[in-house]
C-alpha cells in the first residue's frame, strides 16, 4: 500500500474575489476498522486511521476535522472557504501511526 | 488557597469520571478509542451516552429549518455514505458556526466526526464520507459561536452494512 497518503485536492477553476468556494479533498488511506475475534472480542492493536485533518488557506485555519473509525476508507472531505486573494490551500492529515500527509493546491483567480 | 485532596474528594471525582466512561468501557475491553490523538473521539458507546458526554445535557434546538442535511435516503453500501451538512446564514466573526458534529445513532462509534470551522470559511459547509453499520438516523449537531446547539436528523436505509467488526 504505497499509495497511503496520496492526496487529491479539487478547487474550482473559475474563482472571483469574494466568492465562497467549496474545496474537495481525498486521501488514500485504509482507515482500519476495529477487528474482532471469533468470540466477538475486540482485538487490541494500534489501528491505523486518520484522527485529524486540518485545512488552511493563506496560512489561516479554515476547517479542522476530528475523525473516528466510523469514517470511510479513502476518506473524502469538503469544506468551504471565502476566496479573498489568490493563494495556497493546504490540507494536512494525521493518522494514528504517526503518519502525516500534506498537500497544497493554489487558488487561482480567473 | 491550595485545595487539599482528601480521600472523600478524590473518590468523588473518580466516581464522576467513572459514570462518564462506564458504559463505554463495558463494551470496550480494548481501549479502542484511547489510542487516538483526541481522547473524546472514537469511543464505543451508545448514542445517548455519546451525546451526553459531548454536550453534557445542554438543550438542543430543532434546527431542521436551519441545517441542510444532504444524505442519500438509501445507501446501498454502508461503507461509503456521503454526508454533506450545510447551515444557512452567513459566517461573520461575530456569529458563526463553530463546530459541526456528525452522529450516526446505531454505529458502534456513534460520534462519527467533528468539524471545527472558522469565520474564514465564509459558509458553514462540510462534507465527509462515513460508514454506517445498519439502517439508522444520522444527525448533525451544530454549535454556534455563542454556544447555541441546533440539531437535525434524517434516516438512512442501509442495504449492506459497512462497519463490520
Amino acid at each position: 500500500m504505497s499509495d497511503i497518503g496520496k492526496i487529491r485536492i479539487r478547487v474550482p477553476s473559475n474563482v472571483k474575489a469574494g466568492d465562497v468556494v467549496r474545496v474537495r479533498c481525498l486521501v488514500i488511506h485504509p482507515m482500519e476498522r476495529i477487528e474482532r475475534d471469533a468470540q466477538g472480542k475486540i482485538i487490541d492493536r494500534n489501528y491505523n486511521y486518520i484522527t485529524r485533518v486540518t485545512a488552511t488557506y493563506l496560512g489561516k485555519p479554515v476547517a479542522a476535522f476530528d475523525l473516528t473509525q466510523s469514517v470511510s476508507e479513502n476518506p473524502a472531505f469538503s469544506f468551504a472557504l471565502k476566496a479573498t486573494a489568490p493563494g495556497p490551500v493546504t490540507v494536512i492529515f494525521v493518522d494514528t501511526h504517526g503518519g502525516k500527509y500534506e498537500r497544497t493546491e493554489d487558488i487561482v483567480f480567473a | 488557597m491550595a485545595e487539599t485532596l482528601t480521600r472523600r474528594t478524590a473518590l468523588g471525582r473518580l466516581g464522576a469520571v467513572g459514570v462518564a466512561v462506564a458504559t463505554g468501557a463495558l463494551h470496550m475491553p480494548a481501549p479502542a478509542g484511547a489510542q487516538g490523538a483526541s481522547p473524546t473521539m472514537g469511543l464505543q458507546e451508545s448514542v445517548q451516552d455519546g451525546l451526553k458526554r459531548v454536550f453534557g445535557g445542554r438543550p438542543m434546538k430543532d434546527g431542521s429549518a436551519l441545517i441542510k442535511l444532504d444524505i442519500p435516503p438509501i445507501a446501498e453500501n454502508g461503507a461509503v455514505v456521503p454526508v454533506n451538512v450545510e447551515v444557512t446564514g452567513a459566517m461573520t466573526p461575530a456569529s458563526y458556526v463553530k463546530t459541526i458534529w456528525i452522529v450516526a445513532d446505531k454505529n458502534r462509534i456513534p460520534i462519527v466526526a467533528k468539524a471545527t470551522l472558522t469565520p474564514e470559511a465564509g459558509q458553514a459547509f462540510v462534507g465527509a464520507n462515513i460508514r454506517l453499520g445498519e439502517t439508522t438516523d444520522v444527525r448533525a449537531v451544530i454549535e454556534q459561536s455563542d454556544g447555541t446547539l441546533w440539531t437535525a436528523k434524517r434516516e438512512v436505509k442501509v442495504t449492506v452494512g459497512g462497519c463490520g467488526g
